[in-house]
């Protein structure tokens, strides 16, 4: 069989062109189908940089270059100026991406067979970014947190979708892989953020209780947590002529994505080998050398907590509701091995077209050295799929705090353990009898510029 | 096999095997007589809709009865007693998300839609749970059940009756199937009289891990 395809290959190209041609020709499109050299990561490093520096609309103006520059990361980039829009007082602007990435990207949880066969022959890159499983339900932490911060008409529908997004990504996990594993545990700020929106009915008491109750379970040792829960079943909102305070503080530089040289691990081997296995009698080869994947990378912080002044009294500091590390790290690996596998069987799939072609064209010789070199050129060339949320802190942190209605200022701090480690940063707050007000500041680390935001919904009920 | 089939065969697979387009979302109307979808998981539609709709109609019901000799307005028409709803307390397994503020609704605009009744605004109620900042479950202690009375009466709004909506359950577990008893409960309370009258309503649900789990729990050969 493989003397009569030779025959026919012979009979259609002169002798002296056909090897060399052919050559040429596959190493083209090898260089053709190659893509990306860079990566997210590195084109994402300037606009972070801007960010932490405390230059938002530096840092705006380079994400919006990015988004029209690169089609991929247009999803990604829109994440991050969400981000932006709501540190920077556009809460409302901040909510509309947020919306639009996550039905995106709820739209992107479907295959698509175009992209999947491409992404074979090429690398991940090529493919639509669907999010990763702790992107989308922060997207939803996010469009809680913003919708708090103009007019809190949509909050609540939000807190209600990180939890059935939680439970859904859970029980996806638990279908692939016959169990649910502890990687997929609820974000405790969900149920908190619906508990301390039910407190503020000042009538569903019932249902603050079982939010603080599931939140208090995942974190047995938040003390504020069990204040939450007693004021719930047994005082009140808040004394009249009186209203809270709620300070969100993002502290520390969140998770993002690098690219890393893997070995595969046996696991991913294996089900690279189903993928290769089923389409022929050929095996995995018994060694493959380290692939390009992404790996989570999450930056060392000097920053704990935030330390709350209002008045010049010192109320006390932030405690965390929302471990973002913890959460990328853990659902990111318990996914890691299908995305070794895919890369395995890109890399087999790859070297079998080069030996296959060199096998029927006959190469030999300085032909042969060259396809084998354009053959390494594909390999070398595919880059691990670094597209990701890059704005996202470490660690989400709250404080609740009843003073007495009126206007207040604020002084908040980053702290390392309890010592000040940092700048204060100082704001006016309104405080409305009965109500909530929400402020959310973000301290990257010691030395950064923290912005800090207030909710508008004081200014609101007080001139209706 | 000949590396050209390992090669067209690995197009197959890439082009075949790793099916599914992405495809569109729909959406359609349900006709009103059209059977609510049932809850794989925790109750519904299907549990809340028949437990208002009986607990109520039980409850007015009742009360048409007992308040046949309601005063007479200037108008000549019997003047309607006026109930305000204080709130709905999920004390059942499960986390009802959404549906408290529909159960509260569809309650509410039962009750209005009564000859003998009518529901006060639940911003009025909201109003009047903020200037005396008491939990819902405190106003049944009489001097709470004054100053609330009396502020509602101060803007307008006489109080005749409080009612409380208490949503329970109870569940029965057997190998892998489960059946979860809901049970709406309205306790009305007279302000003047200090009086209360209780009514349920109950739906019985069925959850089971597998097809044949209905008819093996609940087959007419079963005791």
């Amino acid at each position: 069989m493989t003397s009569c395809a030779t025959d026919r290959s012979k009979a259609r190209f002169p002798p002296a062109l056909r090897k060399q041609h052919l050559g040429y020709l596959a190493a083209c499109l090898c260089v053709l189908f190659s893509t990306g050299c860079s990566t997210h990561s590195k084109r994402i490093s300037q606009p972070r940089n801007l960010f932490y520096d405390g230059q938002l609309q530096a840092c705006r103006e380079s994400l919006e270059k990015l988004a029209k520059s690169s089609r991929h990361d247009g999803d990604v980039v829109n994440l991050d100026l969400a981000v932006v829009d709501l540190l920077s007082g556009q809460a409302k602007q901040a909510e509309t991406k947020l919306r639009d990435v996550r039905d995106r990207f709820d739209h992107l949880e479907q295959d698509s067979l175009a992209e999947k066969t491409v992404s074979m022959w090429t690398d991940d890159q090529v493919r639509s970014y669907a999010g990763e499983d702790y992107e989308k339900i922060l997207i939803r932490v996010f469009l809680s947190l913003s919708s708090l911060m103009h007019d809190g008409v949509d909050a609540e529908s939000y807190t209600l979708q990180i939890q059935d997004k939680h439970e859904e990504l859970g029980q996806r996990f638990a279908e692939r892989n016959g169990s649910a594993g502890p990687e997929y545990q609820p974000l405790p700020l969900g149920f908190y953020m619906r508990g301390m929106l039910r407190e503020a009915t000042l009538r569903d008491y019932d249902d603050a209780v079982r939010n603080y109750e599931v939140a208090s379970s995942l974190l047995p040792n938040s003390l504020p947590l069990v204040w939450d829960l007693n004021r719930a079943r047994s005082g009140v909102h808040s004394q009249p002529g009186q209203g809270v305070v709620y300070v969100f503080a993002m502290v520390g530089r969140g998770p993002y994505k690098i690219e890393v040289a893997e070995q595969p691990t046996s696991d991913a081997l294996l089900v690279a080998d189903r993928i290769i296995s089923a389409v022929g009698p050929y095996k995995l080869p018994p060694t493959i050398a380290p692939i390009k994947i992404p790996d989570i990378a999450v930056p060392p912080s000097d920053v704990d907590n935030v330390g709350i002044r209002i008045d010049n009294s010192t109320i006390g500091p932030t405690s965390s509701v929302a471990n973002i590390e913890q959460l990328a790290v853990s659902t990111y690996r318990a996914n890691r091995n299908s995305i070794i596998a895919r890369a395995v069987a890109r890399r087999v799939i790859k070297k079998a077209t080069v030996a296959a072609a060199k096998n029927s064209m006959g190469t030999e010789g300085l032909t042969a050295i060259g396809m084998d070199l354009a053959g390494i050129a594909w390999e070398a060339t595919e880059a691990a799929d670094t597209r990701c949320w890059g704005l996202l802190p470490r660690d989400i942190q709250v404080l609740r705090v009843e003073v007495p209605a009126g206007d207040h200022q604020l002084q908040l701090s980053p702290q390392l353990g309890k010592q000040p480690v940092g700048p204060s940063k100082s704001t006016s707050i309104r405080v409305v009898d009965g109500l909530n007000t929400y402020v959310i500041c973000w301290f990257p680390d010691a030395r950064s510029v923290s912005q800090i935001m207030c909710s508008n919904r004081a200014e609101l009920v007080s001139n209706p | 096999m000949h590396r050209r089939e390992w090669l067209k065969s690995i197009s197959i697979v890439t082009l075949v095997g790793m099916s599914g387009c992405r495809g569109y979302q729909y959406g359609h109307v349900i006709k009103p007589t059209a059977a609510n979808m049932v809850g794989s998981h925790e109750a519904g539609a299907e549990v809340f809709d028949p437990l208002i709709d009986e607990a109520v109609a039980k409850l007015l019901a009742r009360q048409n009865i007992v308040t046949d000799d309601c005063p007479i307005g200037p108008n000549g028409q019997p003047m309607k007693k006026s109930i305000c709803f204080v709130g709905i307390e999920n004390k059942s397994a499960e986390d009802i998300g959404d549906f408290k503020d529909k159960i509260y609704n569809q309650i509410d605009s039962k009750i209005l839609e009564s000859s003998c009744f009518q529901s006060m605004s639940k911003r009025m109620v909201d109003a009047a749970l903020h200037e005396t900042r008491m939990r819902p479950d405190a106003l049944l202690l009489p001097d709470n059940m004054r100053l609330f009375t009396a502020v509602l009466e101060r803007s307008g709004s006489p109080v005749d009756y409080l009612l409380y909506a208490q949503l329970t359950s109870g569940t029965t577990k057997r190998n892998s199937s489960t059946q979860r008893d809901y049970e709406l409960t309205l306790e009305l309370v007279n302000v003047h009289t200090g009086m209360n009258d209780k009514l349920s309503s109950e739906v019985r649900k069925g959850y089971h891990k597998t097809a044949g789990g209905k008819f093996w729990n609940y087959n007419p050969l079963k005791r």
